[in-house]
């Protein structure tokens, strides 16, 4: 329902629509009415202090979370509607803060499983594919190693090809960097933009201010369970309307120096 | 007194052709028992209440009588409502069963032991919740329980010393048989109590090469 009317402002396509999102966990309100449309290939990244919701509002929209209140869609399928599995992952693919790759399968094995289980492809396609992607995010050595012969940053960026590797519509990305070590961050937000600069439709929680500065069109500032503010990343980071806003940026140049993009490693391996 | 294995020597076939029931009755349970268990395991942890009770009730039954009793069910009391079999097959079918109540309790602990996140990453890369577990969380379950099932197997090959109640001539029962034509009690279970040591020992060394090569695999 609510994909119509993003589409008839004409500009473009809405993938991902938030209307007045609720979600409780107990006695305890995470999100509290939370409204967002992001349009096709537009990238959206999502920054506010841990506990604001941030997290749970990117598994509302991989049906990871039940919704409570208000409504989801992605690409005009209701989030909370009777879908299989297999249809929302056509649209969403999501990437974890914690990789939650599957140890007892190789890296090939890892990226294949889906394609050739869910969208029925042929074995020797899936494996052509999961090279391309192992490509794409510089890891064709890797093909045959296990998860735990990788470093963290390597095993994300096998998580973000395993995900491409359904052709979603929109990546969501959970906090991809949160788990790694400072000097493998890089590598992993430069598969990100990446994909970014090709088009692809995202949504990002983060705490990398470098990124959500470089990278996204437009910087959503989450607290309390509520979007406090939104614009573009000049006007959000410099010149913030809210005063919460201003209180939160503050207190994270206040903090360590941002481990942002200044040490960007090319070669993972 | 003095060891004296020579009357018992002599008799050396019916102890190999002994073992090689119990082997043979072990396996077999094993096999089915595995399969059940899987079964049961599975059912005890389905997000469906019906089918999580009635595993959890089998579990219930199977853990709480003792497995002589099972057994003598199986094959005095199933007569009754004309369910006639043979003493070898009652009694697979007992170790079996029996052996699926553990098993499928160890299962349980071995799926729910597998971090929520892979359940998690199996769902939205859209595998259903069946296929999630058998691709995802099922082969790192049964890694994870390959000591604990090792054990289960040790205490089936064991407990099979119980079909000689059955009259079925497995390595127990031919020990019997040999102690009363040779009166060497102390002899002949001697040689009993070495065979089972080491059908146990060389399950146990099995089941430990088994899960280097999975833990590494």
């Amino acid at each position: 329902m609510s994909a119509e009317d993003a589409e008839d402002k004409g500009a473009a396509k809405s993938i991902i629509s938030v209307r007045g999102l609720r979600k409780s966990f107990g006695d305890a309100a995470v999100l509290r009415g939370i409204d967002l449309e992001v349009a096709e290939g537009e990238v959206v990244s999502v920054i506010g202090p841990s506990g604001s919701g941030k997290s749970t509002l990117a598994r509302c929209l991989c049906r990871l979370e039940r919704i409570d209140g208000g409504s989801a869609s992605v690409c005009g399928a209701d989030v909370q509607g009777r879908h299989k599995n297999s249809d929302i992952a056509r649209l969403v693919g999501m990437i974890f803060q914690n990789y939650n790759l599957y140890p007892h399968m190789s890296v090939l094995q890892n990226i294949t499983l889906s394609p050739v289980r869910v969208l029925k492809m042929a074995p020797r396609e899936a494996e052509e594919l999961a090279a391309d992607l192992l490509e794409k995010v510089g890891l064709s050595d890797k093909i045959r190693a296990r998860p735990r012969e990788l470093s963290g940053g390597q095993r994300q960026r096998v998580a973000i090809a395993r995900a491409l590797a359904m052709n979603p519509r929109v990546m969501i990305f959970d906090e991809p960097t949160s788990a790694l070590d400072p000097e493998l961050v890089g590598e992993v937000l430069e598969v990100m933009e990446k994909l970014a600069g090709s088009g692809m439709t995202m949504l990002v929680i983060t705490h990398e201010m470098m990124f959500a500065k470089d990278a996204s069109d437009r910087i959503v500032f989450m607290d309390d369970g509520l979007i406090v503010e939104e614009g573009v990343p000049s006007q959000l980071l410099f010149n913030p309307r809210q005063a919460r806003t201003r209180q939160f940026l503050q207190r994270l140049s206040g903090g360590k120096p941002g481990s942002g993009l200044s040490g960007v490693n090319t070669d993972g391996a | 007194m003095e060891l004296d294995f020579s009357l018992v020597l002599p008799r050396m076939g019916m102890f190999i052709s002994g073992a090689a029931v119990t082997i043979l009755a072990s396996a077999l349970s094993l096999l089915f028992g595995a399969a059940l268990g899987l079964f049961v395991g599975v059912m005890r942890v389905v997000p469906f209440k019906p089918l999580q009770m009635l595993a959890g009730a089998y579990i219930f039954v199977i853990r709480g009588t003792p497995l002589l009793i099972q057994l003598f069910f199986i094959y005095f009391g199933l007569p009754a409502v004309g369910i006639n079999l043979s003493a070898m097959t009652a009694g697979v079918i007992g170790l079996s069963l029996n052996s699926a109540g553990y098993v499928g309790e160890i299962m349980r602990g071995g799926i729910e032991g597998v971090p929520a996140g892979q359940w998690e990453a199996g769902k939205v890369l859209g595998l259903s919740y069946f296929g999630s577990m058998r691709f995802i969380i099922l082969p790192q379950a049964v890694r994870a329980m390959l000591p604990a099932l090792g054990n289960e197997f040790v205490t089936l090959i064991k407990e099979s010393s119980l079909l000689s109640t059955l009259a079925i001539r497995e390595l127990t029962m031919a020990g019997q048989q040999v102690r009363s034509a040779t009166y060497a009690s102390f002899e002949t279970f001697i040689i009993v109590g070495a065979i089972y040591l080491t059908l146990t020992t060389v399950t146990g060394i099995c089941l430990r090469y088994l899960e280097k090569k999975w833990s590494a695999a």
